[in-house]
């Protein structure tokens, strides 16, 4: 076997090693970190539509996004329920009230700790939905269960997810505990009924579900025949497309020439009431209104690129310092017939070889870290085989380009200097 | 017929062993400069070297008398700007890149500093060498470890150099440069960090692979414990070679001359001064040398080959003695400011080593009892 001179150096300088194996995972811990939260955006714009149940969907042609969606006349969804392709049509409410943290009394108040207590009262913006408990827009089985509970308009069931600062008795998320505890959403009184969990978004940290009487409770901006949402089924979902356009045509919407792309423009340009959106066109507006509307998703983007330049800051630093440690040795080699070649080949392992001792225990430390974030700001943070890969591959990028500004300076070792 | 002349000194050895070994390098008219534009200095001035397969060359001179250049040009580790350099059959004047890093690899280099890698061990440095060329690993194990060995770190194999004194280190740079039976072995003051022992033991290590390898060493040194190992020492000083000379043939001429009556009591010092100032001269079989006659400007000795000695006393020639190797003839019509008083033909292809008559006279003037002995021995001869 050959002498692996790049491993022998990489293990032979420990501490600089060391340095080098930080940098690279300091950078890739930063890269995966942006990079899950520029997932977690993506996930977070869409993961209330993921839960729900519909093939097209009505909407306002003002929506702006999920916690700012405007509301259109109850009405239209009866005419879309006109054509026999529509299955079944759903009303769903959604919109942004206000929390109070539950005030406790009497025995209740002395097993909690002096943290809640001090929450206790305060108020917090939260997600509000409404649906209909007899058929539950949702489609998760579990949260089907648990909206049946919402039988009384003074009904709320409350995502777990939801943050501490919401008020739940154990000082750190609603549980079992906090079912029958009462507090106001809005203007109105409401009690606690049960749970169910689907994770908060950019606007809010916490989110409830009731009835649709329960939702004008709450926001009574609203009145019952406004509604945010129309939910349709079809008979074959793969027809999307061709209902659209038939809905379209009811509700006198212009059809878009073929070939225009999805409009991603906050206001359609129509003066209909309402648009209808097929699920691809709806994730494709919100991760776009969430990624590249707002500055959000270039901040982490930028973040990604950040992270790139300390690393190879970093790496750079530590592979020169190595191979200017190394002149006379490698000016040797080149004297005994070794070529640029060889050299090239042993610094570019080296590299790689950084990157990927670097990348193991940050992926490892990142994992912890999604963890953390994801219980601490119930941002959804996934690791997903795509960006373990890319991060890998940006590593090794970072290490790739740190080795090729580092062996500039292994090209100018002159063996003629050795005598 | 006129015999061939040339400007070779004798003591360079060229016409020893014959007349043409294989040279490992050649070097003709070599100059180089340093710098550029107003800064450009000559450090080589048309340096001539021809160094034999095998043999033990040892360069010497002050510093910045450019034997460092020298080597670092004949090991390819710089660029040859002017004149014509031939290492191991490959003119390396204008030479490409690869051409290059092949002709490397048929070099050993060992270098004032060790340059060891800190990272791999005494044998894995070694082994750097052996990869290169692909050596079978069981071979190249054996003959690093009996390398080692040999230099005295037979314990010390898989040490790594931080583990490894000063001298220890320098050993192991060696074997690295030996490892790989490289054909020609540059090295800058190989025995500088070592002490005696190991000193004799490296240059005794050279001379095996001189000997039995056909292997070319040519080293810088100021080490005079090992100046007896040279073939040949190469002096240079100001960027020029001032004296090449083969100890090997310089020690023959010397015991020629000492043989010679004329010189016998002259002191060794003395003798190769002679040494040094004789020219080479060649004829071929039938070529006339001397012509009776003639005014005398030249003293011979013959290297080799053999000679008549003709009398030409107006009617006929009359062949009156044979000259063979190691004797001498031309000296009397220089002695008496003369005319050659007998025509000198080679009997077969010769080569003699001449003296010039001021050079002669010189040495003559200063031996006191040379007259005496000239004389004496000019009447022996009748």
């Amino acid at each position: 076997m050959k002498t692996p001179l790049a491993w022998k150096n990489l293990t032979h300088n420990r501490v600089r090693t060391a340095i080098g194996v930080a940098g690279v995972g300091f950078a890739v811990i930063l890269i995966f970190m942006q990079m899950g939260f520029k997932g977690a955006i993506r996930k977070t714009a869409t993961q209330i539509y993921d839960a729900l149940e519909f093939d097209l969907m009505l909407r306002s042609p003002a929506y702006l996004h999920l916690t700012e969606p405007r509301s259109f006349p109850r009405s239209r969804i009866h005419q879309a329920a006109s054509l026999p392709e529509v299955t079944q049509v759903r009303p769903f409410y959604l919109g942004l009230s206000e929390w109070q943290a539950p005030v406790l009394h009497g025995s209740a108040q002395a097993k909690v700790s002096d943290e809640v207590l001090q929450r206790a009262g305060q108020w917090r913006g939260i997600i509000t939905m409404g649906t209909n408990p007899n058929d539950p827009v949702f489609v998760r089985e579990d949260i089907r269960q648990e909206a049946r509970k919402l039988t009384d308009s003074r009904f709320v069931i409350v995502d777990d997810k939801s943050k501490a600062e919401y008020g739940p008795t154990n000082g750190d998320r609603f549980s079992e505990a906090d079912i029958g505890v009462k507090t106001s959403l809005g203007p109105h009184r409401v009690q606690i009924v049960g749970l169910f969990r689907l994770g908060t978004g950019m606007a809010s940290n916490g989110a409830c579900l009731t009835s649709p009487e329960g939702y004008v409770r709450a926001c009574p901006w609203q009145t019952i025949d406004e509604i945010n949402f129309g939910l349709l089924k079809l008979e074959n979902p793969d027809a999307a497309d061709q209902v659209k356009s038939q809905l379209q045509q009811i509700y006198g919407i212009p059809e878009r020439p073929p070939g225009e792309d999805i409009n991603y423009s906050a206001a359609s340009l129509t003066n209909s009431d309402v648009e209808i959106l097929t699920r691809d066109e709806v994730k494709a507006v919100e991760e776009y209104r969430w990624v590249v509307d707002t500055p959000l998703g270039q901040i982490f983007t930028m973040g990604v690129w950040v992270a790139m330049f300390v690393g190879v800051a970093i790496v750079y630093q530590v592979l020169s310092t190595d191979i200017a440690n190394m002149m006379g040795e490698y000016a040797t080699l080149k004297a005994m017939g070794y070529s640029n070649r060889y050299l090239t080949v042993v610094v570019l392992q080296q590299s790689v070889m950084l990157a990927i001792v670097g990348y193991i225990p940050s992926i490892a430390i990142s994992r912890f870290l999604y963890w953390f974030v994801e219980r601490e700001s119930g941002m959804p943070m996934f690791m997903t085989p795509r960006i373990i890969v890319t991060v890998l591959l940006l590593a090794i990028a970072i290490c790739v380009v740190s080795g090729m500004a580092a062996l500039r300076k292994l090209y100018q070792a002159d063996p003629a200097d050795l005598f | 017929m006129m015999t061939s002349q040339s400007t070779i000194p004798a003591t360079k050895g060229s016409f020893a062993d014959g007349m043409r070994l294989p040279r490992t390098v050649k070097v003709r008219g070599l100059n180089h400069y340093f710098g550029d534009g107003e800064l450009r200095k000559q450090a080589l001035f048309n340096n001539h070297l021809e160094v034999r397969r095998g043999e033990i060359v040892i360069m010497t001179g002050p510093s910045g008398s450019g034997k460092t250049t020298l080597l670092t040009l004949i090991g390819t580790l710089r660029t040859v700007q002017e004149g014509s350099l031939n290492v191991l059959g490959n003119e390396l004047l204008g030479a490409s890149t690869d051409l290059i890093v092949r002709i490397r690899r048929e070099m050993g280099f060992i270098f004032q500093a060790h340059n060891l890698f800190e990272s791999l061990t005494a044998y894995q440095n070694v082994n750097m060498a052996a990869e290169l060329l692909k050596i079978d690993p069981m071979i190249a194990d054996g003959r690093i470890k009996s390398l080692l060995t040999r230099l005295g770190l037979g314990e010390r194999i898989h040490y790594k150099p931080k583990s490894l004194s000063g001298g220890q280190k320098q050993r192991v740079a060696i074997a690295r440069g030996l490892v790989h039976k490289p054909k020609l072995i540059l090295a800058d003051e190989p025995t500088a960090a070592l002490d005696e022992k190991s000193g004799r033991e490296v240059v005794t290590l050279f001379q095996e692979l001189a000997r039995d390898e056909g292997c070319t060493i040519i080293m810088v040194t100021h080490d005079n414990r090992i100046l007896d190992v040279a073939d040949r020492i190469v002096n240079m000083v100001d960027g020029y070679i001032t004296s090449d000379v083969d100890v090997q043939e310089a020690s023959v001429i010397c015991e020629f001359l000492m043989e010679i009556p004329l010189f016998s009591d002259l002191n060794a010092d003395s003798l190769s001064k002679i040494a040094d100032q004789m020219m080479v001269h060649e004829a071929r079989e039938g070529d006339r040398v001397i012509r009776q006659g003639d005014p005398g400007d030249l003293f011979y000795l013959i290297r080799s080959g053999s000679v008549d000695v003709i009398v030409d006393d107006g009617d006929q020639s009359t062949k009156v003695a044979e000259l063979r190797q190691g004797q001498y003839f031309g000296e009397a019509a220089l002695i008496h400011d003369e005319p050659r008083n007998a025509s000198i033909v080679a009997r077969e292809d010769s080569v003699f080593y001449a003296l010039e008559k001021v050079d002669f006279r010189d040495v003559l003037e200063k031996s006191a009892t040379f007259e005496q002995q000239l004389r004496q021995a000019l009447f022996n001869r009748q």
